[in-house]
């Protein structure tokens, strides 16, 4: 597929869902190369879901997603695991293996993925470490950190084989407002000294404003999305007053109880 | 010269007088290329006198983490020992980060000490305070099963029949197909290895008995038993560690509700009701089982049934069922106290899965020992 160079990630008529339950339908977006991309929503419409489509976890029901030129939804085999090395993830939880050290966690794919040798694995997983503000907890096991701390743990480990696209789920999800505002200043940092692209699943609206470059809404109802554009503008200039009330941070009338 | 593809880098030395030697890296030094310059640096500076190395990156398109991993490597020293190594022309923000992860970050980590054994006598006193701990929870969970069990016996209302209902679907008629293959085998097994020794007496036709007292007695409860230890002590375990590592029992604590009354009882009711009535229906099928080893060896089937019905009394049923219901207890009732015991982390609720076996399959045999001893001296 012939897409402009700076286009890293391209969707195409996406529809997912599960069984016969369609929860997005034809769904198309681009994302371009160094931009930190967030995708938003309510809880429970798809968006954890589609970001797992994205990164080849779920099949679609139909549609195509191509990632630095090869359709992750029809590879098989060597050219799969090629555009599988393409891009790194982090999970919500962290997904950090509770047997081994952090560092060990971040090394990982350095000992099954190249033939580095050990001071060099173990080096470069101590940079990727220090770079996430980690360097003092290399030798600790995942279960002894914060929420927080296993989050940028996660991140190291996602790019430690320095893909171009990074895909985090929900990174500020149940963190205090100081290490929300530390992975996102972490974020900005690793997109911008290395040009790393950010595909970001998020409700956190104070993160949104900081790091987004530009956003999608998906909705449960529209099956779709139905914005797109950059926060600020959003939030100021939205037609739908759904879309408005999430930007303004504003409740639904409907669902609230009056004070007598 | 060639162009250097987008995921290669190149290393080019050159030394000068004085032990001096310069590096030029060009490329991109990511995990999957840096192997290559690694690989030709080794080769070429290793073998040198290098006094002063100077290694210039101003021709690197990208550093990453094992970029920066092979500067600083080289930039310690670790290549030329002795040598005063600069590293110069790294663009500005890969310099910020390289500045940022020193040879001190290094130095300071030291990998945790993981093979790291104890001398025996720690090990012994370790074991001893476990084994003290867990004397003191079984007191605890007994005494609130104690506490819980008989009022919700006396009271329905308190008991959660539907939960009832559903482990003893799940731990009975869902082991109903495992249990008859086990049974069935065990009574072919059980008839041909007597048939041979019996054969040589001339006794063949007591294989019948055989095989009815050794399934009603002892083989049919405890096969029955320790199948409900591997699939249900375990299933419980696993469940209500699961909630505990959840923080679903804090949250029964924290609404008044006891773990105990919610979580336990039922299934101990569920285990007590299913292990017996399993165990009737594998004794069953263990003698079917021997039947038609005695069919294929020529006896009628009159006969069997005649031999069989001569070789066991209405007590040795009695004796069967018993020991059942108190395999049940033990299995389901260790099964929720493993489970109440989960710790925190990764392999905790493995570790409780594993312990909910082990401790059902011991005391299982322990108690099957006592009943044999108690029976013998009663007889």
């Amino acid at each position: 597929m012939n897409e402009p160079d700076d286009i890293v990630i391209s969707v195409n008529d996406l529809s997912i869902g599960y069984g016969e339950r369609v929860i997005l339908e034809k769904v198309n977006f681009r994302v371009r190369r160094g931009e930190i991309f967030v995708i938003l929503g309510e809880s429970g419409c798809g968006k954890s879901t589609l970001m797992k489509t994205m990164i080849g976890l779920n099949p679609p029901q139909s549609g195509e997603v191509w990632i630095e030129g090869g359709n992750l939804v029809t590879a098989e085999g060597e050219e799969r695991l090629r555009l599988l090395r393409k891009f790194g993830v982090m999970y919500q939880s962290g997904a950090l293996f509770g047997s081994m050290t952090v560092l060990e966690n971040v090394r990982l794919p350095l000992d099954e993925f190249t033939e580095l040798p050990e001071q060099l694995k173990e080096l470069a997983a101590l940079a990727k470490l220090k770079l996430v503000g980690l360097g003092g907890a290399a030798n600790k096991m995942p279960s002894e950190l914060s929420g927080g701390m296993q989050k940028r743990a996660a991140i190291a480990r996602a790019m430690v084989m320095d893909p171009g696209i990074l895909f985090l789920d929900e990174p500020s999800a149940g963190l205090d407002p100081i290490t929300s505002a530390g992975i996102d200043l972490l974020v900005s940092g690793l997109a911008r000294h290395f040009g790393i692209t950010f595909v970001i699943v998020s409700h956190e609206l104070a993160s949104i404003y900081a790091v987004a470059d530009r956003v999608i809404m998906v909705d449960c109802s529209a099956k779709g999305i139905i914005a797109e554009g950059k926060p600020a503008e959003l939030r100021d200039g939205a037609a739908d007053p759904w879309v408005h009330r999430f930007f303004n941070r504003e409740a639904d009338p409907s669902h609230s109880v009056q004070p007598t | 010269m060639p162009q250097l593809s987008q995921n290669e880098c190149e290393a080019d030395v050159k030394f000068g007088p004085d032990g001096l030697a310069r590096v030029v890296l060009k490329g991109r030094l990511s995990a999957r290329s840096v192997v290559e310059c690694w690989n030709s640096l080794e080769q070429e500076l290793r073998r040198a006198q290098i006094k002063t190395l100077k290694v210039d990156v101003s021709a690197v398109d990208f550093c990453g983490g094992a970029g920066f991993a092979l500067l600083r490597y080289l930039n310690m020293g670790k290549m030329t020992p002795g040598a005063a190594v600069s590293v110069v022309g790294l663009a500005a923000g890969f310099q910020t980060i390289f500045e940022g992860f020193t040879a001190q970050d290094y130095d300071a980590f030291h990998p945790r000490d993981q093979g790291k054994s104890h001398p025996l006598i720690d090990e012994t006193g370790r074991a001893a305070r476990q084994l003290i701990g867990d004397l003191r929870d079984q007191v605890d969970f007994l005494g609130g099963v104690a506490a819980n069990l008989p009022p919700s016996l006396v009271n329905p209302k308190r008991m959660r029949w539907p939960e009832v209902r559903h482990v003893f679907e799940l731990a009975g008629a869902n082991a109903v197909p495992i249990v008859s293959l086990v049974s069935l085998l065990l009574g072919f097994i059980i008839a041909f290895e007597s048939a041979q020794r019996l054969a040589d007496f001339g006794a063949q036709i007591y294989v019948a008995n055989t095989i009815t007292v050794v399934m009603v007695r002892e083989m049919g409860p405890l096969m029955t038993a320790i199948l409900l230890a591997g699939r249900s002590a375990s299933a419980f375990a696993a469940e209500i560690g699961t909630m505990k590592v959840n923080e679903e029992l804090n949250a029964l604590e924290t609404l008044g509700l006891s773990p105990i009354r919610f979580l336990v009882v039922p299934r101990i009711v569920a285990g007590v009701l299913v292990a017996p009535l399993l165990t009737c229906y594998s004794i069953l099928m263990g003698v079917v089982g021997g039947a038609l080893v005695m069919l294929g060896l020529g006896f009628s089937l009159m006969l069997i049934l005649h031999q069989m019905a001569l070789s066991v009394h209405l007590g040795d049923l009695a004796v069967g069922i018993e020991k059942s219901v108190v395999f049940g207890i033990i299995v389901s009732g260790v099964g929720c106290w493993r489970g109440l015991q989960t710790q925190q982390g990764p392999s905790a609720v493995g570790l409780s899965t594993t312990r909910a076996v082990v401790t059902s399959l011991l005391l299982i045999i322990m108690a099957d020992a006592c009943f044999s001893t108690i029976s013998y001296f009663l007889k």
